[in-house]
């Protein structure tokens, strides 16, 4: 009964429009009325929930992220990928595809991923011809990738979530192939659109320019190498590494590209204050109300209630990503990682899947959730940089989504696409 | 008085988010000057996570509140803008009221927590506890404002359309 009033009351305030971090913390303070609780408590769980050292990683990777989206690192990594792609039908669609591989590498947030390349590449799109929708679709769609592709802070989330014995180095290392899988079937679904709708050719600007393109991409691919390294090799946490991000990328972009004024420094301290606000308050809110269905044993109970309909692993991975699929499309990433994992995550342990496995299906999961209407922030984005309107860019994006959801299955029922490298780490 | 009202909230919104940002340069500045002590000085300073985290428990709560002045946070907008022009005023009216009511509850339980946790002090860095819950309170009374200030210019007719941005 508490339940179900909890969640009436979040579906009543989210569908009269409260935003989201209101309509968690209004739902728990109603059910902690109900429940007699002190709301002292809500007050004080919403305080712990975002007091915590994983999540202080989640401002760096966004305000690097920033960082490098004014210093034109993005640019950079796109003539890499122009040179390694340009050449197919439609080329510039792999190219989008590739270079938010590559920027993936560098930032952990996926709208910071949409916004640079997009505004970078939807431009020379739109000049050699292609569609706006197909560069919206291509730039959202790939910017999940990132998610993958290490370092990501939503998996920080994850971890943090997860509680102890989950550790962020080996979701970084396990996000590495379905990342890369993920990123060719994309990749293949967008030379197929371009040849289906004829657009142009690239061409290769030759080895030296090839070269040179990827010398001067070096130093903002370096930030990969020191973020993954540093963690893997037990020099920083993670988010030591991320601070360290965000200092090697000012040093970049200040002294080597001498391509960040002081104005667009503070640009991007707004952003990035803006985006950590944003996000952290959802999942301070989302903790609480996590507590509250902890409280009513709702994880234990959806557990029971999922094992008494079938005992089949494989089905059972099948239910959690509809739910979670289903849920992805009208809340968003963060706070659905909060409250879902501790749901979730103990079933499939049961079942004998691997935390780390678990954590990369639900990242990929989720981030599909990020490019669905009606609450899809990644699309929202990419659609507002391409300056069309979300529910427009959606009637052609039903093959990029095709090979997102063949991505999930591939890594939800091949567990070694996972575990493969972490197997491989843990000796 | 309602110009006074808004150019006042606009200014103070402004103040927050550019706290906010030099919350967050701090911030690395904090965690960056623990790896130096750590590699080069070899010497761990203690107080640093401590310090980093309270201070960005207040950007957060600072920025959520700004937030309800910009309209910033995410919110779904698609049911509410499928409906009539007066219902869809009083759904944002109705929505105004409860991210004040929700700042109410954060400014009167957030105070109880911060006086109940007064005595105790963070071991590092020799504060009380109650100053690291303190901004949920503040950010309270600031959400308040801001949903008011709000409402003041819905029922006046001249909401500019900053809940329409965000899904």
């Amino acid at each position: 009964m508490e339940l179900a009033i909890l969640l009436g009351t979040l579906v009543v305030l989210l569908a009269i429009g409260v935003p989201v971090a209101f309509a968690l913390l209004g739902a728990t303070l109603v059910a902690f009325a109900l429940l007699d609780l002190p709301a002292i408590v809500a007050i004080q769980r919403m305080a712990s929930g975002m007091s915590v050292f994983s999540l202080m990683a989640i401002p760096f990777f966004i305000f690097a992220g920033e960082l490098m989206h004014r210093a034109g690192i993005a640019e950079r990594l796109v003539r890499i990928a122009e040179g390694a792609f340009g050449r197919s039908r439609g080329g510039l669609g792999q190219v989008d595809v590739g270079a938010s591989m590559l920027f993936g590498a560098v930032s952990g947030s996926a709208v910071a991923s949409v916004s640079a390349l997009g505004s970078t590449l939807m431009p020379m799109m739109k000049a050699k011809g292609y569609d706006t929708d197909y560069a919206v679709n291509v730039t959202s769609t790939s910017a999940v990738v990132g998610l993958l592709i290490p370092p990501s802070h939503n998996m920080i989330i994850y971890a943090a979530a997860a509680g102890v014995g989950v550790s962020v180095g080996e979701l970084f290392i396990g996000g590495i192939i379905p990342g890369l899988l993920t990123g060719a079937l994309l990749m293949f679904v967008a030379w197929l659109v371009a040849v289906k709708r004829n657009y142009p050719r690239g061409e290769f600007p030759g080895w030296p320019a090839f070269l040179t393109a990827f010398v001067a991409a070096l130093p903002g691919l370096m930030t990969a190498v020191i973020i993954v390294g540093g963690i893997l090799g037990g020099f920083f946490t993670a988010t030591e590494s991320s601070s360290i991000a965000v200092i090697y990328t000012l040093i970049v972009a200040v002294l080597v590209y001498r391509s960040l004024n002081f104005r667009a420094f503070l640009d991007a301290t707004l952003a990035a204050a803006k985006t950590t606000a944003m996000v952290l308050f959802i999942i301070g809110a989302a903790s609480g109300f996590g507590w509250v269905l902890a409280i009513l044993e709702t994880p234990a109970q959806l557990a029971d209630l999922i094992l008494s309909v079938t005992d089949n692993p494989i089905l059972i991975l099948l239910i959690i990503n509809l739910i979670l699929l289903a849920l992805g499309t009208f809340m968003d990433m963060s706070p659905l990682i909060v409250i879902t994992t501790p749901i979730f995550l103990p079933i499939a342990v049961s079942l004998g899947i691997d935390p780390v496995h678990f954590g990369v299906i639900m990242m990929l999961n989720l981030g599909i959730g990020l490019v669905t209407p009606p609450v899809g922030s990644v699309l929202f984005v990419g659609a507002a940089v391409g300056g069309m309107r979300m529910e427009e860019t959606v009637r052609t994006i039903w093959p990029f989504y095709g090979a997102l959801v063949a991505a999930l299955m591939a890594i939800t029922y091949l567990p070694f696409l996972t575990m493969g490298l972490v197997e491989l780490m843990r000796g | 008085m309602l110009d006074r009202f808004a150019t006042m909230t606009r200014w103070l919104a402004r103040c927050l988010m550019m706290i906010g940002a030099a919350g967050i340069v701090v911030m690395t500045a904090i965690i960056g000057w623990q790896v130096y002590g750590r590699y080069v000085l070899n010497a761990s300073p203690a107080w640093t996570e401590q310090a980093a985290l309270v201070l960005m428990v207040w950007f957060v709560m600072f920025g959520a509140a700004a937030g309800v002045h910009e309209g910033f946070h995410i919110r779904i907008s698609v049911f509410v803008e499928a409906l009539p022009l007066r219902i869809r005023t009083a759904c944002r009216a109705l929505a105004l009221l409860i991210i004040a009511a929700c700042g109410a509850a954060l400014a009167v339980w957030g105070t109880e927590l911060v006086l109940a946790v007064w005595s105790h002090v963070i071991p590092t860095l020799g504060v009380s506890r109650g100053f690291a819950y303190l901004p949920l309170p503040v950010s309270g009374g600031l959400i308040i404002l801001f949903a008011v200030e709000r409402l003041a210019e819905l029922a006046a007719g001249r909401e500019r359309g900053r809940m329409e941005g965000r899904v």
